[in-house]
């Protein structure tokens, strides 16, 4: 964000169709928004595609903004949204077990092991249902707290908990090897 | 031992606790080894949960700002129209509140005139001011019932709400007027409140 400027200043001046304010906004909410959908759909090319798309949606929605809610769970609903979408576009042809392993450079087997425990996480994250898995991204990977997921996804408080402790449990008993080491 | 606190443990761990709830559940953990357990386990999940690789190999920060802004479309301006409606929209409550203001200073000094006629301290000019000062009501009047017959009551009653009273049909017209800014008002509100929440739950889900 420029000095001088905070984000309302840039939200209302892009409302007004300065796309140097919204291009600051995009710089400062890329990582977050690339994070989620990345948590959301598991690979990068499709996390770089939809976070794209998601700031494309921020900017076609963005007079439908209402600074009620901080602009970065606003963007996050989109990015969930789109998550979900694209997910469903590539349902049919995407498995999870198909999905590109993240980048590993040949190591001592330690590193390695490190390597192959975080792409079991990520494959037991993504067989999780989209709804419990996007709460379960926003808390343990956004670090957002439950009345805040509750608010970006559209959902009562009470759904975020349960939805929270269904996917952790879901997690840990596919999980249990690893988190025995 | 109270009942286990299973379902209150993420919570508890993710600091959602609060209160009664939260002292409930620290005292179940202090005494149940189980749930110390369960806790230890959500722990260990949690931290194995950031195991997990950050996304690699996505587009630089600078290039990715600079596609997007190649896909931006130019905001279609609003119509002026829609700007003029949601604008009037912003101000109805504005201006029923300006009604209301309007009404009661009107009420309130137009009673206070003619309470001030009907104690004569206008003279003559305030006679022919007066509603119906010739055929209509005065308060004395109604200081009569208690001196007549049920018959002549029930007559005077009758005219007294003919003629609309000594103050006319001023507090009829403006308890009208205030029931209908009032409806006018909450209608308003509810439709705002309609409008909040439907955009809170609207979320944006199709490009375009």
């Amino acid at each position: 964000m420029s000095p001088g400027e905070t984000e309302e200043e840039l939200i209302s001046l892009a409302k007004e169709g300065d796309r140097q304010a919204f291009s600051q906004l995009v710089r400062c909410h890329r990582e977050g928004v690339v994070n989620v959908v990345y948590r959301m759909c598991g690979d990068a090319n499709l996390a770089d595609d939809a976070a794209q798309e998601a700031f494309i949606r921020a900017w076609q929605h963005l007079s439908g903004y209402r600074p009620r809610s901080p602009f970065r769970n606003w963007l996050y609903r989109i990015a969930v949204n789109v998550a979900r979408d694209v997910l469903r576009r590539q349902k049919e042809t995407l498995d999870i077990g198909e999905l590109p392993v993240a980048s590993s450079e040949r190591g001592p087997d330690e590193v390695l092991e490190r390597e192959e425990r975080g792409e079991r996480v990520r494959k037991a994250v993504l067989s999780l249902s989209a709804a419990s898995r996007a709460v379960l991204v926003l808390r343990e990977y956004e670090g957002l707290s439950y009345r805040e997921i509750a608010d970006t996804l559209g959902i009562p408080m009470g759904t975020v908990m349960s939805r929270l402790n269904y996917a952790r449990d879901r997690l840990r008993r596919s999980l249990t090897h690893y988190m025995e080491l | 031992m109270t009942k286990h606190v299973t379902n209150l443990l993420g919570a508890y761990l993710d600091g959602e606790l609060k209160g009664r709830l939260l002292r409930r559940v620290e005292a179940h953990v202090a005494q149940c080894a189980a749930c110390r357990g369960e806790l230890e386990a959500l722990r260990d999940l949690a931290a194995l949960l950031k195991e997990s690789p950050p996304v690699e190999g996505i587009t630089p920060p600078e290039r990715f700002v600079a596609q997007i802004e190649l896909r931006l479309s130019p905001r279609p301006e609003q119509p002026a129209t829609q700007r003029a409606l949601e604008m009037g929209w912003r101000l109805v409550p504005v201006s029923l509140l300006g009604v209301w203001a309007f009404v009661q200073t009107v009420f309130i000094v137009t009673g206070m005139v003619q309470v001030a006629l009907w104690a004569g301290l206008g003279g003559d000019i305030a006679a022919g001011l007066l509603p119906g000062s010739e055929r209509g009501w005065r308060l004395s009047d109604l200081f009569r019932l208690s001196e007549v017959g049920l018959r002549d009551a029930g007559q005077i009653l009758l005219e007294f709400v003919r003629g609309g009273g000594p103050l006319g049909w001023a507090p009829a017209i403006y308890a009208v007027l205030l029931v209908l800014i009032g409806l006018l008002y909450w209608s308003w509100l509810a439709s705002w409140w309609a409008l909040h929440k439907r955009s809170r739950l609207e979320i944006p889900n199709s490009a375009g």
